[in-house]
């Protein structure tokens, strides 16, 4: 279906991208910042410092105390966070409408002025609790570790997407709060970034608030460019196979990948889909239910911007199942796949998830302002989230079997397995 | 330009209320609520059915599960494979949940694909085969997933704790999705014979939230549903769970484990309570977000978390209140040291403000909560799992809109640390076991 979502785009004086889409239907607004900086601009020797940030910029800034950012925003019915990512930071909130003036507010004092605030003590807090976090999410949980052990096979070392925007603990340990500060004082600006607000508020007064708050930062020097990943398909099989205290046994593929606003990414992503997505995709069907050698299977593109994006495919073996078998069957559909190509049917079913998947995506406000952040970040073009269903509709079955040939081989692949230790008679 | 250096001022929204809906029943006879949500494209549909799971044979625990899962795998129609093909072609995609008092399957969509993805929820919920090798299937996965559960610290320290906070008379101190010994023995005639007794229209209610603008949803639901003739037993009420009393100490070993998951709580009130409101307000204050008094000293003081959060919870019957999170495994003694203290001073009294700052909190997110098409479902199939309106949230938002610092300090007295408190851990036993001698809460019990 076409979409229509209004969109107006100013820039300010600073350089801040403002890009504001009206909707009065819901007494709420969300405001939405993209940062031009995520894990692959982290240089060897500072990875995990864009995620670290992503702590330390609810920790206060000049005119905000330590806690204020959320208490503010809480008592005015607002629901807020951050999040990382290989390519880009965002912050974001969304709120009753009365309350866009201090949202603004605050997203501007702690881009202009965080550093007023960033203490050793406010530093040293936030590794501790950023190392719970990594605990938590990675290291005590089975197969925490699988996207760490993927990424560092599937690309060279010192690869802008050879690490996780958790970063190392080492680094984060050996971090001064110079080397913090120089960080922000390096990404965080008013032209390295992208404000969005949508929802109930006029397109005027939305451009007039963020001139208010955010038109007298000042700009900082140009950062440099993330470092190039431009990289082709991998021409071997990298291993790493895991003895360890898991569940059950698992494998994990990784694919490089063409890079995002590409049709050949949009190509690559379906082909994954027609594989692994839902409950009708070629693996579910023969693995899970057709010979029962797998309890599940998933899969799916991660687009990236950097000159090469991922995806991978999983299958945890059923039990008293020899996970050979399921990589064995996982490299006879990709090569299926790769060499017989897909049916009209399944490629219609593909692009029908995938266009249910854009629209609920769209259908919040922060959904809404955070893709719209996304494209003009990345894309420079925020009316993408109008033409994306009819981008991924375009995909042709000879593309896709195209890019899948040229990308998701059994013989360019980077695995990782786990198998359960044998227990102790 | 002017620096502005201290906020700016905030305008109050207007009024707030639950999206309306307008009932319909169809020609079986089960009710129809829809929501006209404008610009909601992606529609989200519902059956909720009246299933309370203490029917359940104590033998044949997880049957209802089981049920649920394989009602979409071959109908008298298509098969397994063929069913979801044919629901994916059109950009659907299906779900099913078991909760302790109602069994929910419902399908987003498109609403350019309503009514054929409608008509294969029907045949899901109303003509499922339950083949041989497909609940067989099920059975095995379901195994493999308890083998999953065993090795997550969240969900072994969640099972652990409804083993201890609750009798073993009552359903709710096992698993909703039953153990190995009760999911083993399970056939297809076991799954069909529940389903008989338990699915039918006269149980049912079905649930539209979209943008219906052009769309004749009652016509859509009634061509599917409308000759759903199966008889069903009346529901039965379920009895009250008896909670067991007093302070316990509960130490799960998980070798290996590089923090500790912690979970520390006790009966709370269920939706019925006149507390259910004013509770929700105190758990905001304690634990309820990351400025509760709780994170302040645990994240954001000591580091000694990523983050924890407490909450009050209720089916229909038996409520819960609850704090969780992970620790550093070095600190597990100190920072249960510190939940506990706080969660027993905050016994003492909530101050005015932190009441204030929780009401605003709570009431103003809520146009933010029903937004999306599917979240008013998600409330909406919960009300009725728990017998309360369907509007209820309207209620909700009353009651805690009018709740004093008195009386939400009252609803927290009334429940947290009254009977005891029951601290369940789950970690590297070696490590901990030494850390848990100072709490005062009996003897140590210890589970691998």
């Amino acid at each position: 279906m076409p979409l229509n979502y209004p969109l107006a785009e100013q820039t300010l004086d600073n350089g801040l991208r403002v890009v504001v889409s009206s909707d009065r239907a819901v007494p709420i607004v969300a405001v939405n910042l993209w940062y031009d900086v995520g894990s692959r601009h982290e240089p060897p020797g500072l990875t995990g410092f864009a995620h670290l940030f992503e702590h330390l910029m609810f920790q206060g800034s000049r005119n905000v105390e330590s806690g204020a950012h959320f208490s503010l925003l809480e008592t005015v019915g607002a629901s807020l966070n951050a999040s990382t990512f290989f390519d880009r930071t965002n912050y974001f909130e969304s709120l009753p409408s009365g309350g866009l003036d201090l949202a603004l507010w605050l997203e501007a004092d702690r881009m202009g002025y965080l550093l007023d605030a960033l203490t050793q003590e406010n530093l040293d807090n936030q590794r501790d609790v950023v190392k719970e976090e990594k605990r938590q999410s990675y290291d005590n949980r089975p197969y925490g570790d699988s996207y760490e052990r993927l990424v560092r096979l599937l690309f060279p070392e010192n690869h802008p997407y050879a690490h996780m925007t958790i970063g190392s603990m080492a680094d984060l340990d050996a971090a001064s709060l110079e080397d913090v500060h120089a960080f922000f004082r390096k990404y965080y600006g008013p032209n390295n970034a992208v404000l969005t607000i949508v929802g109930d508020v006029s397109v005027e007064d939305a451009f007039d608030a963020a001139k208010r708050y955010f038109g007298h930062l000042e700009a900082i020097p140009t950062p440099p460019p993330a470092p190039d990943g431009t990289i082709g398909p991998l021409t071997e099989v990298l291993r790493d196979d895991v003895q360890e205290d898991v569940p059950s046994d698992l494998i994990t593929m990784m694919f490089r990948l063409p890079p995002d606003g590409t049709p050949e990414l949009d190509a690559a992503g379906l082909a994954l889909d027609v594989l692994a997505a839902g409950q009708s995709g070629r693996l579910n069907r023969r693995l899970v239910r057709d010979e029962q050698i797998a309890q599940s299977v998933s899969g799916g593109a991660l687009p990236l911007i950097g000159g090469v994006s991922f995806g991978t495919l999983t299958g945890i073996a059923s039990e008293g199942v020899d996970l050979q078998q399921v990589e064995d069957a996982l490299v006879e559909e990709i090569e299926k796949l790769a060499e017989g190509g897909i049916t009209a049917d399944e490629l219609a079913t593909v692009q029908a998830q995938a266009e249910r998947d854009w629209l609920e995506a769209l259908s919040t406000v922060a959904g809404r302002a955070d893709e719209i952040s996304h494209h003009a970040l990345l894309f420079g073009d925020p009316n993408r989230i109008n033409t994306r269903i009819d981008q991924v509709r375009a995909v042709t079955a000879e593309q896709v079997q195209s890019a899948a040939r040229e990308w998701i081989r059994a013989a360019g692949r980077a695995q990782v397995t786990y198998r359960r230790t044998e227990e102790e008679a | 330009m002017n620096l502005i250096t201290t906020p700016p001022p905030v305008t109050p929204p207007g009024p707030w209320k639950f999206p309306e809906s307008t009932a319909t029943t169809t020609s079986a006879g089960t009710p129809v609520h829809i929501f006209d949500r404008p610009g909601q494209y992606v529609a989200t549909v519902r059956v909720t059915i009246a299933m309370p799971l203490f029917v359940e044979p104590r033998e044949l625990e997880g049957v209802a599960t089981i049920m649920s899962r394989t009602l979409d795998e071959g109908t008298e129609l298509h098969s397994a494979n063929d069913f979801a093909a044919a629901l994916e072609r059109h950009g659907a995609a299906y779900g099913v949940d078991v909760s302790s008092d109602a069994l929910h399957v419902e399908i987003s969509v498109p609403v350019s694909h309503l009514a054929p993805a409608v008509k294969l929820l029907a045949e899901a919920v109303t003509r499922p085969a339950f083949n041989v090798a497909d609940v067989g299937r099920h059975v095995t996965i379901r195994l493999g997933e308890i083998n999953q559960e065993k090795a997550n610290a969240g969900y072994r320290a969640r099972e652990a704790f409804a083993a201890h906070l609750f009798d073993t008379s009552a359903r709710r101190s096992r698993p909703t999705a039953g153990t190995p010994d009760t999911i083993r023995p399970l056939t297809n005639v076991q799954v069909a014979e529940f389903y008989r007794s338990n699915v039918g229209p006269a149980r049912a209610q079905i649930l539209f939230a979209g943008d219906a603008t052009g769309v004749d949803v009652a016509a859509i639901v009634d061509d599917a549903f409308g000759d759903w003739r199966a008889e069903v037993a009346p529901v039965l009420e379920a009895p009250e769970p008896l909670y067991l009393p007093g302070n316990r100490l509960v130490l799960v070993d998980r070798p290996g484990s590089v923090q500790s998951q912690l979970v520390i709580g006790c009966a709370g009130p269920d939706r019925r309570s006149a507390a259910w409101g004013p509770a929700a307000v105190a758990n905001h204050v304690v634990g309820g977000t990351i400025t509760s008094r709780v994170d302040t000293v645990l994240r954001e003081e000591k580091g000694y978390t990523y983050g924890t959060r407490s909450s009050f919870s209720a089916p229909r019957k038996g409520g819960t209140f609850t704090l969780g999170g992970a620790v550093r495994t070095e600190v597990t003694g100190a920072a249960i040291g510190d939940a506990l203290r706080i969660l027993r001073e905050a016994r003492d009294g909530l101050t005015e403000q932190e009441v204030q700052e929780a009401k605003d909190s709570l009431t103003l997110t809520a146009p933010l909560r029903y937004e999306q098409a599917d979240s008013i479902i998600q409330q909406v199939g919960s009300n009725i799992a728990n017998g309360v309106p369907i509007n209820f949230a309207d209620t909700y938002m009353q009651r805690i809109a009018a709740t004093t610092a008195e009386q939400a300090t009252a609803a927290y007295r009334e429940f947290v640390g009254t009977e005891g408190l029951l601290v369940v851990v789950v970690g590297e036993a070696k490590d901990v076991r030494p850390q848990l001698t100072e709490f005062g809460l009996g003897d140590l019990i210890e589970l691998t």
